[in-house]
Order: C-alpha cells, then structure tokens, then sequence
C-alpha cells in the first residue's frame, strides 16, 4: 500500500533533492519567448516589462524561457515563431489590414496566444474600444466577454480573484473564448506598466499599492504565461478536487 | 383382321398429334411433287389411271413421314389414401417414460401405418421414412404445407401428425399470438403426440444476453435466462474462461422461468469467454443445455491517455490541446509547474495553487487504468523519491502486459533524464546510455524511413510516396535528444540526415513492441511545428494531427491490429463443426511477412493441445482447419520466430437449439387440432384410438394411350398397293 502523501512530505521531499539540474533546451523551440506586435505610431514598445515577466517565471516556475522579446508586426509570418504575443497600447488602433487579422485569425486558432494590455489601466478607453473592434473581426461571432471568476487563469499557477497592474479595480480580464481554452485576452489593468523597469532595474512606475500591488501584478503575469501553455489545466478534475481538499477553492 | 391393320380401336375422345418433323415432311412433299412431274411427262394411254395411283402411293408415303398420333386420356377413381407424418427432429431423441420420442412414433407407425404413406419431417418434408431422426428442427406448418402441394387436387382418407408439438417454425408462435390459421388440408388430421411432459425434468440456461461486445473499464451486463421446475431455486456460476467470476441464485416462478443478471468490467481488450452454468441434476432430461458459453469482444471506447510534463512548453501545450480537443480520448495531465530550485523564488504555498504530483498513486494502483502514457520532457529523479525502480519498473511491465509508452525529447528525456539503465530504457524503442554529449541543438529535417512510408504512425498523407512528400514539406524541428541506434524489435520511421549511429541514421521517430504493448520515442520537442508553422502558411495543422492521431490509434491497437494476429472464422461453433484459424504476420515497420514459420497450438478445456504448424504466405497470412472434439473455451495460442506471439478464444458448444426446450407442448396440439374444427382431432399416444378417417374421400388415378397412326399395317399395304399399280399401269402403257 503507497503510503498517504501530503504537500508538506512532498515538499520535503523535493526539497531533500536540491541537486541543481543545468536548464538548456534542445534549441530555441523548447524556450518559451514573448513577441510585441508592434503598430507603428500605436502600440507602447515596453520590452523591460515582459523581460521581467519572463524572468519572474523562469524564478518562479519550471518553465524555461528565454528573456530576449522580439518585436514583429501582426502581418509578419515570423509571428508564428512566438506562441505568447503581447500588444500594448492607451490610445485608439489603426485599422489593422486583412492580411493582418487572417493571420492573426489563424495565430489564436491554431495554438498562439494574444494579450492585449490597456496601458490607459481604465478598460474602457480608445484602446479598449480598438481591441474589440479588432476582436469582431477576428471573431465576428464571439464577442470579447468578461471572463467568470473562476477562470482558469485566475489559478493557473497562483490564486488570484481579480486583474491588478499598475491601476486596481478598473475592471476585470476579457476574452475570446475558443472552445476548452481562451487564446485572446485583454487586461484593463496596465500590466506592463507595473511591470516595468527602466534599463538601471528600477520601477518605472511607483505604484499607489506600492510592493504589494507591484506582486499581484507579477503573480498575474505569470498566471497569463502559465495559462497560455497549460490553458484549462488546472479545471481538470485532479486538480479541482485536490484544492478542494487543502480549503483553498471552494 | 381390320381391327390389326388400323391399330385398334380408336375413341372419340381422343385427340390427332403429329408428331413427325416438319423439315422432314416438307422435304419428303417436294420429293413427292418431283415423283407426280415424272410421272405425268409420259406420252400414251392412262396417263391420268397412273398419276391417280402415283398420287395416292405419295400420299401415304407423307402420312407415314408426318408420324401421326392418336392421344387418348382415360381415368378411374380409387379410394384416398392415408398419409402419417412423422416428427424426426432432434427433439424426438428425448428419452421420456422409458423409451425415446422416436421409439414411441415408431409404435404408432406400427399400430397405424400398415395402408398409409409415411412421410417423415424436420424443417421440411422428408418423404423416406429410415426410421432415424435424423432432421434438424421442427416446422409443422411447412409440413403440412408441404402435404397439401404433394397431394394436390386429390383426397385423403387420413392424415396422421405424430409429433412432440415443440414447433420452432412460427406456427406456435403464432397461436400463441392467438391466430388460428393453419394451411388447408387434403383430408381430416389426427394429431398423435409423443412424449409426457410429467415425466421430464430439464433444467437448462436458455439464453445469455451480452450484446457481444463492451467497452473497456465499463460495467457491462451478462443476462442469463433460467428454465426449470416452477419455484425451482437453481445457484448459477459466471465463469470466464474456466475462472469463477461470479456466482447468483434465482427462484423461478410459476412459469418455471427466471432471469439473472450479473454485471463484469473487463480490463483487457481482446476476445473472452464467458459461460454461465447451473449444476446437472440427476434425471436432466438434457445436461447439454445447463451451460452457455458467449463470447465477448471487450473495445475501448475512448483511450485514457496519462500525460506527464516536466516543464510547460509550447510542445506540451500544443499536445495538450490535441489531446483535449479528441472526443475519444480522456486525458489525464500533470505538468510540474514548480520544481525545488524554484522554491527560493519568495512566493508562499498559500498562495499558489499547486498540488503535489500523486506520483506514487499514479504509478502503482492507477497505472491500470491508462492506456496510453506519456513521459513529455519529464525527469523521474526529483519526484520517485520512494523506490524510483519500482515505479518505472511499474511502467515497464504495464507495457509489457499491453498498455503502451510514449516518451518526448526535451532537456529532461532520455539520457537527459537519467533514463540509461531503468526499466524504462529496457521497453524503449531506442538505445540509452551515451556519455558526454546527449543533445544536438542543430536545427534538423527529419527523414522518413522506408518502413516509416506505410507505418500508421508517419502515414500522414493516402500513400507512401505522398507521406514522404509531406514530411519533406514540414518544418525543421529545433533539435534532438542523442542516442544509441535501435533497440531490439524496433524500427526506426523518422531519421536525422546526417548524424548516424553505428552506421545507420539515427533514429529521431522509433517504436517498439514489447510483450503486449508498445512503445513509442520521439527524440525532439518541437513537434508542435509541425502544426503552428504549418498553420502560417495556410496549410493548416492536419499533419500534425494526422500523426499524433495514427500514434494514439497504433499505440492502443486492439490485439486484431498487433503484428502478430490469430483469428478463428467463428466465435461460437457447436462440437464437431470446423473452424479455419487466420495468423497474420507483419513486421516492426507493419509489412506482411512471407515465409514465416507459425507455430502454436489450439488448447483444449481438459489442457489437450493439437499443434498448429504453417507457413505465411505473400499476404503474411496463414490458415489451418481445427475440429474441436470438447466442449468450453479453447485457446490458440502462436509464436512466430522474431516476430512475437499473439493469443485468441473461441467457445465449442454441445448446446442444440433443438433442444433447448424439451417438454411436449400438449397445448398448442390440442389448438392445432381444434383450429381444423370437425376434420381435426388430438389424440394421446397411448389412446388406442384409430385416426379420423372421410371414407369418402377418392382419388382419380389417370391414364393414357398413344396410336402411332404411322405405323399402323394399313399404311405399308396401302403403300405398296399404290405404288405396285402405278408402275404396273406404266409399264403396260409404254412407260419406262
């Protein structure tokens, strides 16, 4: 008869193999990388904030990743070499050409993930309003919706309740929901710009929250990354009932 | 004298046929018309005497060649004969009352018979009477069906049914669904019945319900239909193949009927036999009927896949959402999200929402419950704290005993993973083991291999050279995990380009077949290119969903879909039928082997075995012809040198439908009787009573004569008197 684990021997398990392991992998595919769509004139360039992003996972996380953001236009096949693509913007959006929104169709169809940063933190700016109207053309017949609070990426690696970036309590996170998984997202909460840092490593931006907020931002990005490779994960039922058991979901 | 030279006497009623051939006659008339000319070209006296005689003398030469004949029909009328139809079914083999069904038809034969036509039936007429039963089932409709066409348009005196009334033809059924109709007769029917049900007892199993296939791991139903003594309470036993399983008990009601049901989850595929049986009481009628074995064909119905990651990536979450998106597959994750060099990170566990990976739970008393498992870029070493060997070693024998493994490259996969020398590396289809260098980070295309052009695995595309033009259109992957070559029974359907190992390419794609299950190496990690790459340039992603869904569906393979296949051409056959046994035979890369030597050998309930021993043909099949001689299960059983073993079952059955129910149906007798009112009457066979009879009932017995008017002795004399007349007449008036 298996003896009954609990977290805590497995954590003391783990913890008793603290063997350090060198992280490679078998060429740039296996590392995970984050693209900017860059829109000439609209879209905020903040390569500082996703580096730090990727950093916090490789930290955080087993994922391996690599901190080099690349930029590409919504047009450029090169897209396809980056299933994590980040557009940020605070202002309203050209109308993107329809080379741009079938690929972009065939980019969140096929596997990629896309998130839209409002870097206004309002949620319901021009660049709010660009980012649905671009979204109705991708999808013409699945709206941008609120996603539920018990969306899997609200636990996909932390537990969190609600967006927070560099403003709180402007709204919630929005999708598109493809199937089983959400592959477009848009946060209200500028992200980025708490995630952010100048080139000497210091915050861009001081938060109202200060730390406190500055880390739920940090756990949010790396839910996003967490939910874009394992999207409804952790809503199979292994994982629901074991969180049942410990007290922390209800 | 007139009466020998026209041929008798003829009737008025008769009627002229002629019977000669018309060729024959009009060639004869044109010869006769040539005569007449060379008669009438004489000169001198009686000219007109000679061609009145030549005339006649033509014309009877033509009657003659025309072949005329008198027809006459005449008929008498008879008394109706008697007719006894006799029941030889297998049914009459039934021993009741000390003598069987048959002996006792035999005696009313005897007592009645001696002036009637005795005609025997079974599923039909059988019109000699060997005094065997020796038919098979039992259609009294089509008998007496088969009485009225044989004596059409007559009358009988008697007809004589001697029969144990256990009809299987439709005509009970159909009393029983309260018709009353039944095929005319030529005469009054006296129904004779043999057998006494009181003095019988059969217990017997009359039906088992299984629907002939269930699926996998779910609950299926075995329902058995009992018969015996009303309020009879009888134990029945579920065996399969000769091992108990299950055992109920059933009280049969007032019908002397019952129905048990017994509910089995299978967890194997294949082909079973399960049999259920009551005891055989001393004075059972029929012991033969006190078991019925079914064979069950157990499929999956949807594959239960276990994927194990070691570090989310693009590769596993394109995987992933493969697997997620297959309706007939169930997925079972888990990715280690943290491992302890993440640990210092500054996060609290509260705050996270991880669960600990249940590796021992998964790997021990779970594992059985997954078909198909999948090592992506995982390292065992930091979780198997208690007893790593025994848990891979779980793995390795869960293949072995049928389920399949399937490991992807990554930083964490084969060598990278500490995997050289587990139990894992001795079921891989690839060698471990390297020392130094374990990766190659060079971009590659894999290279489909000759056996990788018709696998199921790598046949992305409706033909091998179209397969081969696909993976040559793919993306590169990004880089590979080294090895050491082929493992054993392996073949390679994906190589690198350029790197080789012992000189042959190295393997990137390789699968194996271990015992019962199979294995599957991808040394890469980058297959999701294969679809995300192939997406930007409008292709879409069917290549990578064709190879991912052909490795599932190989991986999980019914055993009819092995390398090694043993059919039998029936499932369930009754003892002393033939049954042809099918071997299929192809190689690591699923080509036909020609030439292989099969051996094996087909086994009996009590261990006999008879040998199997043939040779594959261009087809890689080969056939042998077995006759059980046992009731049960039989197993075959064939090795194939290099090539591997495969199993099978099929059931022998002593059971006859005959005789599955055996008591006299005195009842549907009497109705049989009672639906012919006044010309319809039952009588016990021990009643002494003679058959009803119509006295009146007559027969017209027919008969014919034929005169040849051709050959009657008047023709030749008429003939010979024209013809002597006309060349006298000539002769004397100057002719020649």
């Amino acid at each position: 008869m298996p003896p009954e684990w609990t977290r805590r021997s497995v954590v003391a398990g783990m913890a008793a193999l603290m063997v350090p392991r060198p992280a490679f992998g078998l060429g740039s595919g296996s590392l995970f990388n984050v693209a900017e769509l860059e829109v000439p004139g609209a879209s905020i360039h903040r390569p500082e904030a996703w580096s730090r992003m990727l950093h916090e996972v490789i930290q955080a996380t087993s994922i391996e990743a690599d901190p080099a953001i690349v930029r590409v236009a919504p047009d450029d096949p090169a897209l396809f070499e980056h299933p994590f693509a980040v557009l940020v913007g605070d202002g309203a959006l050209p109308e993107f050409s329809d080379a741009a929104i079938r690929q972009l169709r065939n980019y969140i169809s096929y596997g990629g993930f896309l998130l839209f940063d409002d870097a206004s933190g309002t949620g319901r700016g021009a660049f709010a309003a660009s980012v649905r109207r671009i979204s109705q053309r991708i999808f013409p017949t699945r709206p941008l919706s609120p996603l539920a609070g018990d969306h899997a990426v609200y636990r996909s690696f932390f537990l969190l309740d609600r967006p927070v970036g560099r403003t709180r309590g402007t709204g919630v996170l929005e999708g598109i929901q493809l199937g089983p998984t959400t592959p477009l997202m848009m946060c209200p909460a500028d992200l980025s710009g708490a995630l952010d840092r100048t080139a000497d490593g210091r915050n861009r931006t001081p938060l109202v929250g200060g730390e406190l907020q500055r880390r739920e931002a940090t756990k949010l990005s790396i839910n996003l990354v967490l939910y874009a490779l394992t999207s409804n994960y952790k809503h199979d039922i292994a994982h629901v009932v074991e969180l049942m058991r410990g007290g922390r979901l209800e | 004298m007139m009466q020998w030279l026209t041929g008798g006497r003829l009737s008025e009623d008769g009627v002229l046929v002629w019977s000669g051939d018309p060729a024959a006659t009009a060639a004869a008339a044109v010869v006769c018309a040539g005569v007449l000319f060379w008669a009438v070209r004489r000169r001198g006296t009686r000219r007109v005497e000679e061609l009145a005689l030549w005339l006649g003398a033509m014309l009877t030469l033509l009657w003659a060649i025309a072949d005329p004949n008198w027809a006459e029909e005449t008929g008498r009328e008879e008394p109706g004969i008697s007719v006894m139809l006799v029941d030889a079914s297998r049914s009459m083999r039934v021993s009741d009352g000390g003598r069987s069904r048959s002996e006792q038809a035999a005696a009313i034969v005897e007592r009645f018979g001696d002036d009637a036509t005795v005609l025997t039936f079974g599923d039909g007429l059988i019109t000699a009477n060997d005094g065997r039963s020796s038919a098979g089932g039992t259609d009294i409709g089509a008998a007496l069906e088969a009485v009225a066409d044989r004596y059409l348009g007559q009358q009988l005196a008697s007809i004589v049914l001697v029969t144990d009334g256990i009809d299987r033809g439709g005509l009970r059924d159909a009393f029983a669904a309260g018709s009353m109709a039944v095929p005319p007769l030529p005469g009054p029917l006296t129904v004779m019945q043999v057998g006494e049900g009181a003095a019988l007892q059969d217990d017997a199993i009359e039906a088992v319900r299984s629907g002939g296939f269930a699926f996998l791991r779910t609950p299926f139903h075995l329902d058995a239909s009992v018969r015996g003594r009303p309020g009879a309470r009888l134990e029945l036993t579920l065996r399969r193949e000769g091992r108990l399983v299950d055992t109920a008990r059933v009280t049969l009601g007032d019908d002397g009927r019952g129905e048990v049901r017994f509910e089995v989850t299978p967890t194997e595929v294949g082909r079973f036999v399960w049999e259920v049986s009551i005891p055989v009481a001393g004075n059972d009628g029929v012991p033969g009927n006190n078991r019925f074995p079914v064979v069950v064909r157990v499929v999956r119905d949807r594959t239960r896949v276990l994927q194990v990651c070691g570090s989310p990536s693009t590769d596993q979450k394109f995987l992933r959402l493969f697997l997620k998106e297959d309706p007939s597959v169930d997925l079972v994750s888990f990715f280690i999200l943290r491992t302890h060099q993440d640990f210092g990170a500054g996060w609290y566990p509260d705050e996270l929402s991880l669960i600990p990976f249940p590796y021992e739970r998964l790997f021990t008393e779970q594992l059985e419950t997954f078909d198909v498992v999948v090592f992506q870029n995982f390292d065992y070493k930091p979780y198997f704290e208690n007893g790593p060997d025994r848990l891979l070693g779980n793995i390795a024998e869960f293949v072995r005993n049928g389920g399949a493994f399937v490991m992807i490259g990554g930083d964490r996969s084969f060598d990278l993973g500490d995997y050289a020398g587990t139990p894992i590396d001795e079921v891989l289809p690839v060698r471990l083991g390297l020392t130094g260098v374990s990766a190659d980070e060079t971009g590659f295309r894999p290279a489909l291999t000759a056996a990788g052009g018709g696998h199921p695995v790598t046949r992305i595309a409706g033909s091998p050279s179209d397969s081969e033009a696909a993976w040559e259109a793919l993306p590169e992957q990004d880089g590979m995990n080294l090895n050491r070559g082929l493992a054993r029974d392996s073949a390679a359907l994906l190589t690198h380009p350029t790197l080789t190992v012992q000189g042959e390419r190295m393997p990137v794609l390789a699968v194996r077949e271990v015992g019962a299950g199979r294995t599957m190496a991808l040394m890469t990690d980058a297959s999701w290119r294969w679809s995300f790459s192939e997406a930007a340039k409008g292709r879409g992603n069917q290549s990578y969903l064709r190879f991912w869904k052909g490795a599932l569906r190989w991986l999980v393979a019914d055993p009819d879909d092995r390398r090694v296949v043993v059919q039998p051409s029936v499932e369930n056959l009754l003892l002393g039928e033939a049954l042809q046994v099918t071997a299929r035979v192809r190689d690591a890369g699923f080509v036909p082997v020609a030439g292989a030597r099969i051996s094996g050998w087909v086994e009996a309930p009590d261990g006999a075995r008879s040998p199997i021993d043939a040779i594959t043909d261009a087809q890689g099949s080969a056939s042998a012809s077995v006759v059980p001689e046992q009731e049960g299960a039989h197993r075959v059983r064939i090795k194939v040198e290099d090539h591997g073993t495969a199993e099978t079952v099929f059931s022998v059955t002593s059971r006859d439908p005959e005789l599955a129910e055996i008591v006299p149906d005195e009842a549907f007798l009497n109705a049989l009787a009672d639906a012919y009112g006044d010309r319809g009457v039952y009588v016990g066979s021990d009643s002494g009573n003679a058959p009803l009879r119509d006295e009146d009932a007559t027969r017209k017995v027919n008969e014919s004569r034929v005169v040849a008017l051709s050959s009657v002795p008047l023709v030749a004399v008429l003939f010979g008197a024209f013809a002597g007349l006309a060349w006298w007449v000539r002769r004397r008036n100057g002719g020649h």
